[in-house]
């Protein structure tokens, strides 16, 4: 009541940093039209401190214009295949082979382009750009007669929407689907030239292996004194703390574990004075939680049967020791659906959608870093411990007490040894 | 080629072939080298001579080339070859077939009509802010011949001589904003154009139009006002028909007249093409005005062709060819967890994944810390919702949460109400004095009347200015009067409450009771001392 003002403005102040930051990390690509106006007000205003703030602590760039917020990220690790571009309508179905050839040979029609063009047209341009010898010899050819081709390449566009590269004019891409219409778009020129964000043109690269091509993309400049090396390193660090789910020490290389040892503390409180996320330090790596829960694509505990049923085996897999197999897991889901099925959605009751619960399940926990899949089953990994339950004595829920205090835990013996490298 | 006279090979246009064959950057050097010799008025030259005057550049290191090119250009008829007969020093140099060289006429022409050429290519065209200010400096000439002729001394050769200037200024600056106009709009359709060149040649032109646009719009003006002036009982035409006469003075006898009036009609329209430059009329927008127009609108145009350019560059690679190979990349991968790790890396647009932890855990971590060596087996799990853990959803389906009946604690609120306002009322009566009383006899009082009586004693002292020795002062809620004299006798008063005693100097007070009916204070109690 009797905070001086200049709290009260720094309080607030701290609160739209968090907000824009989170939003940031959340969008990369923010547009100052449509559904984020208000983050995006806030990443404007508060530019230069966030631009310092990814400029020294993660050594990504931070472009701001009127019209779109543009964090050019590079991933912390190139290892991880668990952020697929998503179709951007309900289904959020993982793009595909033919569709990431077709994205990029769409762009590469719009960059040469001008400011407006019809999908019919684009579809001609990118059929020429598919007759490349290279694309011939993979075995990737578009003739856009079809209309699964149709439908893929309206995919691609509908994430260009999304992303804000395009604005549509007039018509559907539903015509344009099933060949009765065409779609006119403006084309968003300062939203395309910052869509790519790796550090090099892939055109300057000419290394044929796909790893080496990867790593090019986003190689460093020459780090050629102890200074810019631990800086890398900690960019590095920063990176896959703000990123993703859990750090485990073993992913680490010597030199970066010896210094996340030393700096860990700076590190994390970096982030938390940036993002508001806490660090959850463990033995075996640190997880950035989040007590607000929505700086996440993957949500875990979720509503709905299916963050339920993740739930549910997260708990199973981690009392586990060691590797479980699919099988075995369908099986439990069955008991499960003996146990709660009545609150599980109609289709996930029917007999045989076992498998795509469980499908759905682990890539859920895949990509939240707490189970890794091998050739014969499923490992738990260390974080999934964070969702054991006990003895599972869930007092009797009352109708009026929806929150019960759980009963008294017994001090669980660890299952297994801790990695610890 | 041996023969002096051979002349043009095929086409009469044989003079320009240099042009179109390989190593024509060498034949046109070679040619103008002989033109800057003309202009020197040299007009033979020797090989030798050539290929010293050629740019250090083009200048091929074997002098047998710039004969060879020579001779090719005499077989195209741009130069004439003659035998050199001039003294030479050695034996070989004499058994060799030598020549010197000169421009025949075609190639003379064929060099005059490409310098035409380039120039007008070449030219970017300009605005001249100068002729606008020697226009305005003839138009006062104007008058002021004018005015001489209006007091008898007519002179038609100043008014010729005036008038001419006047219109040859002005042609050159119509005709140099005409080229402005094209060269501004090649300008803005530049495509692949060197970015350095383009932006150095921004900042100067920008410049130059913000300048003349000022010019145009302060020195327009007054033009305009000359001219109407001129105008004013046909002075102009006066003034016209003088030079008309001036110049048909020179026609042959018979053609007198009709010359007289051809050049007077000569010279109406040259003076109403600049009356239509500078002055609007019949709804038709002046040459100047819609000059003006273009140059400002030149200037957004530029600006646009400069974001273009940013743009482009602001990816160094090629973006269009990043984006095939990247569609190569994609084609070739292994599978699709390497497609989506691509993705990710080129493009960075990923959202941040993060566990999500309760407010609950959270404040037990906060109040028993787990040591970081604890493993994540061995810490604490996280809580979660039973509700959640049962049903999959936090809340209960179905029924919705019946409205709590809050009755009870309503009434409870009211009861607490109604006796604060009973105790203040009786703490009130208690403080209520019936006269002035001196306020060492007012005795002890309990804590809410005490903290009434402190209330009020603030208010009366917040009035007390120095020098007074007494005030009147009303209770903020308005419920009661305080009348407070000091006492000069230096006794001291003194208020007992359970809390402690109260001491100060006396005074004599009067407290009354606002709230009350009549006023009529009850006599205070508990004056027990």
């Amino acid at each position: 009541m009797t905070t001086p003002l200049g709290e009260v403005l720094d309080g607030r102040r701290t609160a739209e940093v968090h907000k824009a930051a989170r939003t940031l990390l959340k969008e990369p690509l923010l547009l100052a039209r449509g559904s984020h106006a208000d983050e995006f007000r806030l990443v404007r205003q508060h530019a230069s401190e966030l631009r310092d703030w990814f400029d020294r602590n993660t050594g990504w760039s931070l472009r701001v214009d009127a019209e779109a917020a543009r964090l050019a990220r590079t991933p912390g690790t190139l290892a991880d295949p668990t952020h697929p571009a998503r179709e951007a309508s309900r289904g959020r179905a993982p793009f595909t082979r033919r569709r990431y050839v077709l994205l990029c040979l769409a762009l590469a029609a719009l960059e040469r382009g001008e400011a407006q063009i019809a999908l019919g047209r684009l579809a001609e341009q990118v059929v020429l750009d598919a007759a490349d010898p290279h694309l011939a010899a993979a075995g990737v050819e578009f003739t856009m007669e079809r209309r699964d081709e149709r439908l893929d390449l309206a995919a691609v566009v509908r994430l260009l929407l999304r992303h804000g590269v395009l604005r549509r004019v007039a018509g559907e891409e539903e015509a344009y689907v099933s060949g009765s219409g065409d779609v006119l778009y403006d084309v968003q020129r300062r939203v395309l030239a910052g869509l790519l964000a790796a550090r090099r043109g892939p055109s300057t690269i000419i290394t044929e292996d796909f790893e080496d091509r990867l790593a090019e993309l986003t190689a460093e400049s020459a780090l050629d004194s102890d200074e810019l090396r631990f800086r890398a390193i900690r960019q590095r660090l920063t990176r896959r703390l703000l990123d993703d789910p859990v750090l485990y020490y073993e992913e680490l290389t010597d030199e970066e574990l010896v210094y996340l040892t030393r700096q860990r503390a700076f590190l994390t409180a970096r982030i938390m004075e940036l993002t508001g996320l806490v660090p959850e330090v463990r033995a075996e790596g640190i997880a950035m939680v989040d007590p607000h829960d929505d700086l996440t694509d993957v949500r875990m505990p979720e509503q709905g049967t299916h963050g339920h049923v993740t739930l549910l085996l997260a708990e199973h897999l981690a009392a586990m020791d060691g590797e479980v197999s699919r099988a075995d897991l369908e099986r439990k889901v069955q008991e499960l659906a003996a146990e709660h099925g009545a609150f599980w959605s109609k289709s996930a009751k029917q007999p045989g959608a076992e498998a795509e619960l469980v499908g759905q399940a682990l890539e859920r926990l895949t990509a939240l870093g707490l189970v890794a899949a091998t050739p014969k089953g499923i490992v738990p990994l260390p974080a999934l411990a964070r969702y054991a339950v006990g003895e599972t004595v869930v007092t009797e829920p009352g109708p009026a007490s929806s929150r019960t205090p759980r009963a008294p835990r017994t001090p669980r013996t660890p299952k297994r040894k801790a990695p610890q490298s | 080629m041996t023969s002096p006279a051979s002349g043009p090979r095929g086409s009469e246009h044989a003079p320009f072939i240099h042009l179109t064959v390989p190593n024509a950057a060498l034949y046109r050097q070679v040619m103008r080298a002989f033109l800057a010799a003309k202009e020197r008025f040299a007009v033979h030259l020797r090989p030798e001579d050539v290929h010293a005057a050629l740019a250090p550049e083009y200048r091929p290191t074997d002098p047998d080339a710039v004969v060879k090119a020579l001779d090719s250009l005499v077989e195209w008829g741009n130069l004439r070859a003659d035998p050199d007969t001039s003294r030479v020093t050695a034996v070989e140099d004499f058994y060799r077939k030598r020549f010197i060289y000169q421009l025949t006429q075609a190639g003379e022409a064929a060099e005059q009509a490409l310098s035409v050429y380039d120039e007008a290519l070449g030219r970017r065209g300009a605005l001249q802010a100068v002729a606008l200010h020697d226009i305005v400096t003839q138009l006062r000439a104007l008058l002021v011949i004018v005015a001489e002729r209006e007091e008898g001394g007519p002179d038609a050769a100043k008014a010729h001589l005036a008038l001419s200037a006047l219109t040859g200024r002005f042609e050159a600056l119509a005709e140099n904003a005409r080229a402005f106009m094209g060269s501004l709009q090649r300008t803005m359709d530049l495509h692949g154009v060197e970015v350095e060149v383009f932006l150095a040649y921004k900042d100067r032109l920008i410049q130059y139009l913000e300048r003349f646009i000022q010019d145009l719009i302060t020195l327009g003006g007054r033009i305009a006002v000359l001219i109407g002036e001129l105008e004013q009982d046909g002075r102009a035409g006066v003034l016209l028909r003088l030079a008309a006469a001036r110049e048909a003075a020179d026609a042959a006898p018979e053609d007198a007249e009709s010359a007289e009036e051809q050049a007077y009609e000569r010279w109406a329209a040259k003076w109403s093409g600049l009356t239509a430059w500078f002055v609007s009329a019949d709804g038709r927008e002046s040459q100047a005005r819609l000059l003006r127009g273009r140059a400002l609108g030149a200037i957004p145009q530029l600006l646009a062709v400069v974001r273009q350019l940013n743009e482009r560059r602001a990816g160094r690679s090629d973006r269009s060819a990043d984006f095939r190979t990247l569609a190569r990349w994609f084609a070739e991968a292994p599978d699709d967890e390497a497609r989506h790790r691509l993705w990710r890396a080129a493009f960075g647009l990923y959202s941040a994944r993060h566990l999500t932890v309760d407010a609950d855990t959270l404040a037990e971590r906060t109040a028993r810390p787990v040591p970081a060596s604890t493993s994540w087996a061995e810490a604490e799990p996280l809580r979660i919702s039973p509700q959640l853990r049962r049903t999959g959803s936090y809340e209960r389906r179905g029924r919705a949460r019946r409205v709590r009946d809050r009755s009870e604690e309503r009434h409870r609120l009211a009861e607490i109400a109604a006796r604060q306002a009973e105790e203040i009322a009786a703490a009130r009566a208690r403080l209520a004095t019936d006269d002035t009383i001196r306020l060492s006899t007012v005795g002890e009082l309990d804590p809410v009347a005490f903290g009434l009586f402190l209330q009020l004693l603030g208010d009366a002292l917040a009035t007390w200015r120095p020098g007074m020795t007494n005030t009147v002062a009303t209770s903020n809620d308005g419920s009661m009067e305080i009348r407070l004299t000091a006492l000069a006798d230096g006794t001291t008063a003194e208020i007992r409450t359970p809390g402690g005693t109260f001491r100060g100097p006396d005074h004599l007070i009067e407290i009354t009771d606002l709230t009350r009916p009549g006023r009529a204070g009850r006599p205070p109690t508990g004056r027990d001392d």
